[in-house]
């Protein structure tokens, strides 16, 4: 297997271009890809350490939004949001969701693009950039393209990604920055779990108990993609949210989901507790 | 024995190997190093079960770096390995599969990488066979046989008196069915061993391990060597709790025949992934039970008739299976007792040892069956177990009757004592759902019914006043090396910081069995008080003559002979051992120390098995969160007759530990099999219990002075798993008001059990 | 390739293959065998190092990832010459019965080292997140609670956790 570490975009996608016809993988932190190598369930000709391009690292807030730079790690996002004073930095539900990945250990070399590119349904970060509109920025020696990111997963760990391609940023719309979102997951105990249900709901409302402007929900592990959960979303858009509207709602994304049982998991509970989830992420983000 | 003015014994110091251990400096097997070291990966079968029809090794051995790919047919010996009779397993098969995890072949090679890559290329021809999965498809006449001899491994009952008329008495009659899975033992530290070929036609095996003594006989065996060309030596081991006695046998077999063919040291470390498939298991079980009782209270007559999934091969299942029926009656007074277990083999992963042994599936049957019985009655759960539980001079289920050291009752006092409110929801609280259990226990001290119980034990004095404690038991962490040298501390009057407790290897200590049964401090530590008694007598007759007075007139202490009349005449020990040794007296004493024999009829097992009980009580407050099923434990007293807390911290250590490894069982862990095959062999999938996870879990120490135990000590290492397995599901049904008869009882059956409702 | 990396306070040049673990670097090629393999797979802790003082899974860490970071050991808690002056960490450790098999145990003491040298006065809360990504078998964790707990107080050494004996 080779290495190469390389400095810039350019430089990756010229490494993957001469190793054309030959499996290369992008390597940020490693976190799956090194476990999926020692596994044999990979066996890439070619690594390509990208976690020293500065051009990938870093958040930025432009006037399009907010810009996470793929190689990102989970650990930098987490630092930027407990330091931020309440300012509108990184949006709540990715925090939650950032913080639910792995352990402290995992966290440090995990990347959120990582996360994104690995496309597990389970991914702790993948329902909330859905819900915040999240638009993933991709490169390739072709030049540059931009896919919403619920278009972006095919099915588990199967993405639009083209090879040689590079994700390059993440990029959630300033109209999302604003409004409030929650996440909330379950696993099989209370810390390094993988995801068994996770669930993400941004909206916005114009003022405290007033009706939902805009709703976007989404789940993970619940189908082969993260699930945006469209049906409950129309249940919810343009009207106040009192309890039995809520209650419909629940059972829409009750109904939604396609959940399996798995070793982590039976499809019953996975249905069940849904519900629960989606009550409490809600209750995160409705205003009183 | 003294018991008064202990100065060592009944102190919570830290451990002796505290340093080696929070230096990382400890050398465990896996860090051992040694010139031209080879390593060891095995081929499995992948498949569990089927006829092997060839096993082609010639493209492995074209691989580079590969020295030698290993199948039967170079094992010199029998090619047998088992813990007990019948010795039904192959150290590497030939002709069946039995699990998924069998080896067929070793690929030895210089590099772990490149050994597993020879293994992967061993090309092997397998006809399947439908396996075996369960005990009722293992029971049927007219099922394949996994074994020669049958499907069952292991059947035997337990008969007291006359439970027909007992229930024919009865005036309330609870009868259940349950349930519990197979549990991972998860020590961090994979299984390990490095066979080295001596210059001198022996060959050394450094093991992770429990018994090496037990190892040495199989690997001597399988090379068709002398037993005493073989030396094990146990290295630190990262956890066993009954898990890696199978296999260390296994590798070590593995290992040493690769290494004398190859004349270089070999390495085998397994992987976790191999560590949960290719390693023992605790038996799944299903126990059908019933408990007859009078409206008072007082219980009549129990019955259970258990089942034990033991896997491929018997590995500890004919003692499981014993120990399961001597405890399944409980720690209670119960005139009829009848109890069949019997042990069936099936096409998984092999189930044998694992802490507890048998006793937290029985403990969680018969703990339902207790709350269900006080339910019926209308009964305070506690008190329910006072009434009928065992006090000296009654008998237990095997009729053995203990006159002292049955302290079940003071541990029921002071559970009660703290049991303050049953925490409850506030306004706005309701989805949460509260509730308390409580678990009465006991576990047999020592070797038992299972054969004879001794241990060999060694202590020198140098001239230099310091102390070489050796003993055929291994610590695997439970503290046990601590336990000896305090025991040995303060028979010598010397300080602790001057003593050593050296390795465990088999040359230099009598046979001693396997470190199990809990059985460290009370056999273990008995043998270290006699040889260091014997010690003890050479000092005190040394100085006796140096001080000019009677040897009733010496007193050791803090590394002193001491005048008892007046203790500022004392001379120091090393100028006491330096006289000892230029006058010729005996220094060192090798000590063989043998706990009294189980007596007892095979077919009833009636009589008395064990030296001792420890007997306990749990009380366990939790919430549940009726949304989603998660569980938070509030409150977890555990109250243990220790006989004498040789190590307060220790015991604690040992409570807390099992008590999380019960709680695994009860809530957090199942091994998931799919057509025999295991799903869940990592630990992402396997819930251990991470910190998040852990019990608030608080020790009381009980000690009724056991008289066969050094100082009064009795074990506690295994006791805690039982007890905390049962309680939390006696606590699970007092907050739902659903009696869950399976484990574990994870969140998903709480939450599906509770929108049944 | 040349790694050149800061290793337990010392600058150390080594020859060695990108994709080599960084655990069996330091293992088997540095000789530095504190650091554990538990699982290979990042899920239990045992083989955790400090890299630029955060902990990290040496298992899942390439070598080459090294390159020109500060890594620490549990061997680097120590003095050099093997004295016995230990971390206050360490010596919490060893009072608070913390340690059982100690498998576990270097790989947790990196964890909490990292923990009280950013947040010198965590609560327990904090001190469980930090140790989250690190398994243990043995103790129950309850101690191991405790010990950092004590060094976060100062109280790393001194008397030793020494109890009477129980009451009959």
């Amino acid at each position: 297997m080779q290495y190469r570490t390389v400095k810039s975009i350019e430089e990756a996608l010229s490494q993957a271009a001469s190793a054309a016809g030959e499996q290369t993988k992008y390597l940020a932190g490693g976190t799956d890809l090194v476990v999926q190598i020692a596994e044999g369930a990979v066996y890439p000709a070619m690594l390509i350490d990208i976690s020293g391009i500065q051009a990938l690292r870093g958040m930025e807030r432009t006037a399009e939004g907010l810009r996470i730079g793929a190689a990102t790690t989970i650990a930098e996002i987490l630092e930027a949001a407990d330091g931020e004073a309440g300012e509108s930095g990184v949006p709540e539900c990715l925090v939650q969701g950032a913080r639910s990945i792995g352990s402290p250990q995992i966290r440090r070399l995990a990347t959120i693009g990582g996360n994104v590119c690995n496309a597990s349904p389970c991914g702790d970060t993948l329902a909330p950039i859905i819900v915040l509109a999240g638009a993933l920025s991709l490169r390739s020696g072709k030049g540059r393209r931009e896919v919403p990111a619920e278009e972006f997963f095919l099915g588990p760990k199967a993405t639009v990604l083209q090879p040689g391609e590079i994700l390059e940023y993440i990029l959630i719309p300033s109209s999302h920055l604003e409004g409030r979102c929650a996440f909330r997951m379950i696993g099989k105990r209370n810390a390094q779990v993988i995801s068994q249900v996770n669930i993400a709901v941004w909206l916005k409302q114009a003022e405290p108990g007033a009706a939902i402007e805009d709703i976007r929900i989404a789940a993970g592990s619940v189908a082969p993609i993260p699930l945006r959960l469209r049906k409950a979303e129309e249940l919810l858009r343009g009207s106040v949210p009192g309890e039995p509207l809520l209650q419909t709602a629940q059972r829409a994304v009750q109904e939604e989901i396609r959940p399996i049982s798995d070793v982590r998991t039976s499809e019953e509970y996975r249905r069940s507790v849904t519900a629960a989830l989606f009550r409490d992420a809600l209750a995160g983000t409705l205003e009183a | 024995m003294s018991t008064e003015n202990l100065r060592v014994v009944g102190r919570g110091i830290p451990k002796v190997d505290a340093l080696e251990l929070v230096t990382g400096r400890a050398k465990f097997a896996g860090d051992l190093k040694f010139p031209g070291m080879l390593y060891g990966y095995a081929r499995r079968a992948g498949i569990p079960a089927g006829k092997i029809r060839s096993i082609d090794c010639s493209a492995a051995l074209g691989l580079p770096g590969v020295s030698a790919v290993l199948t039967s047919e170079d094992i010199p010996g029998p090619n047998i390995i088992g813990i007990l009779p019948p010795f039904d397993q192959p150290v590497l098969a030939s002709q069946v599969v039995r699990y998924e995890g069998e080896s067929l072949a070793l690929a030895v090679a210089d590099s772990r990488e490149a050994a597993k890559r020879a293994a992967a290329a061993v090309r092997v021809t397998i006809d399947p066979l439908e396996p075996i999965l369960d005990i009722d498809t293992a029971l049927k006449p007219d099922s394949r046989r996994i074994h020669p001899d049958g499907n069952i491994t292991f059947s035997k009952k337990l008969i007291k008196g006359d439970v027909e008329k007992g229930f024919a008495a009865a005036e309330v009659v609870v009868e259940n069915t349950y349930h519990t899975s197979f549990q991972e033992h998860a020590y961090l530290e994979p299984e390990t061993v490095v066979a080295v070929p001596g210059g001198d036609g022996r060959v050394t095996v450094y093991a992770s391990c429990q018994s090496p003594f037990h190892i040495r006989g199989h690997i001597a065996a399988n090379l068709n060597l002398p037993a005493s060309r073989v030396k094990v030596v146990q290295a630190y081991t990262g956890g066993s709790f009954g898990g890696k006695d199978d296999v260390a046998t296994e590798i070590g077999c593995l290992a040493a025949v690769a290494a004398v063919k190859l004349q270089k040291p070999v390495m085998i470390a397994h992987e976790r992934g191999e560590s949960i498939i290719g390693s023992n298991l605790r038996h799944a079980a299903r126990i059908h039970y019933r408990t007859a009782g009078l409206k008072d209270g007082t219980i009549l007559a129990r019955q259970a008739k258990i089942y034990l999934d033991g896997g491929a091969y018997a590995s500890e299942s004919p003692f499981v299976t014993m120990k399961a029926l001597i405890h399944a009656a409980g720690p209670y007074h119960v005139p009829n007792v009848l109890v069949e277990c019997t042990a069936v083999y099936t096409n998984k992963t092999y189930s044998g040892a694992f802490r507890g042994f048998g006793v937290p599936q029985v403990t969680f049957a018969s703990e339902s069956q207790l709350d269900e019985l006080a339910a019926e009655l209308n009964m305070d759960p506690l008190q329910l177990r006072r009434n009928n539980g065992l006090q000296a001079g009654q008998a237990t289920a095997t009729g053995q009757v203990f006159e002292k050291s049955v302290g079940l009752l003071q541990t029921i006092d002071r559970i009660a004592e703290r049991r303050e409110q049953i925490p409850a929801a506030a306004p706005g609280e309701e989805r949460w759902l509260y509730g308390r259990g409580y678990s009465c226990l006991f576990q047999g001290i020592s070797n038992g019914a299972e054969g004879i119980d001794v241990v060999g034990a060694s202590v020198q004095v140098s001239q230099d006043g310091s102390v070489l404690v050796g003993v055929g038991l291994t610590d695997m962490g439970q503290g046990s090396r601590t336990v000896f040298a305090q025991i040995a501390a303060e028979v010598l009057g010397v300080t602790v910081d001057r003593i050593t407790v050296r390795q465990v290897d088999t040359d230099s200590v009598h046979d001693s069995g396997p470190t199990v049964a809990s059985r460290s401090t009370t056999v273990g530590g008995m043998a270290v008080y006699k040889a260091a008694g014997e010690v003890k007598a050479s000092l005190v007759k040394m100085a006796s003559l140096m001080l000019k007075c009677g040897e009733e007139q010496v007193r050791l202490e803090e590394n002193f002979a001491v005048l008892t009349d007046n203790p500022e005449v004392r001379i120091p020990l090393p100028e006491v051992a330096t006289a000892a040794y230029w006058t010729g007296f005996p220094l060192m004493h090798l000590t063989f120390s043998r706990a009294p024999d189980a007596q007892f009829d095979h077919e009833t097992h009636q009589g008395n098995i064990y030296i001792a009980y420890n007997f306990g009580t749990h009380l366990m407050d939790l919430r549940i969160d009726r949304l989603t099923g998660r569980v938070e434990v509030l409150r977890h007293l555990a109250a243990h007759d220790v006989g004498r807390a040789v190590n307060p911290l220790g015991v604690e250590g040992q409570v807390e530990g099992g008590a999380l490894i019960g709680f695994g069982m009860a809530h957090l862990e199942r091994i998931e099999h799919e057509g025999g095959c295991i799903q869940n062999a990592n630990f992402s999938d396997y819930g251990v219990p991470s910190i998040k996870d852990r019990l608030p879990t608080e020790t009381i120490i009980v000690e009724d002075h056991n008289p066969t135990g050094p100082y009064g000590a009795k074990g506690v290492g295994e006791p805690p798993v039982a007890g905390t397995a049962a309680v939390f599901a006696n606590a699970v049904a007092a907050a739902t008001g659903v009696r869950f008869t399976r484990l574990p009882i994870r969140r998903e059956d709480i939450l599906a059990a509770l929108e049944e409702q | 390739m040349l790694l050149e990396f800061e290793l337990n306070g010392k600058q150390t040049r080594i020859e060695a293959e990108p994709t080599l673990r960084a655990l069996d670097l330091i293992r088997d090629v540095l000789g530095l065998t504190g650091t554990k393999e538990g699982c290979g797979r990042g899920e239990c802790g045992a083989c955790t190092i400090l890299v630029d003082g955060q902990p990290v899974n040496s298992c899942l860490l390439y070598a080459a990832k090294l390159q020109g970071r500060s890594v620490t050991t549990i061997e680097g808690l120590t003095t050099e010459d093997g004295s016995k002056e230990l971390h206050p960490l360490q010596q919490a450790f060893v009072s608070e019965g913390a340690m059982q098999c100690g498998f576990c145990t270097p790989g947790m003491i990196l964890s909490a080292k990292s923990l009280l040298d950013r947040n010198p006065d965590p609560d327990r809360e904090a001190i469980e997140e930090a140790l989250s990504g690190n398994l243990c078998r043995c103790t129950g964790y309850g101690k191991i609670v405790k010990a950092v707990q004590r060094a976060a107080a100062g109280g790393g050494g001194g008397a030793a956790a020494d109890q009477p004996g129980g009451s009959g």
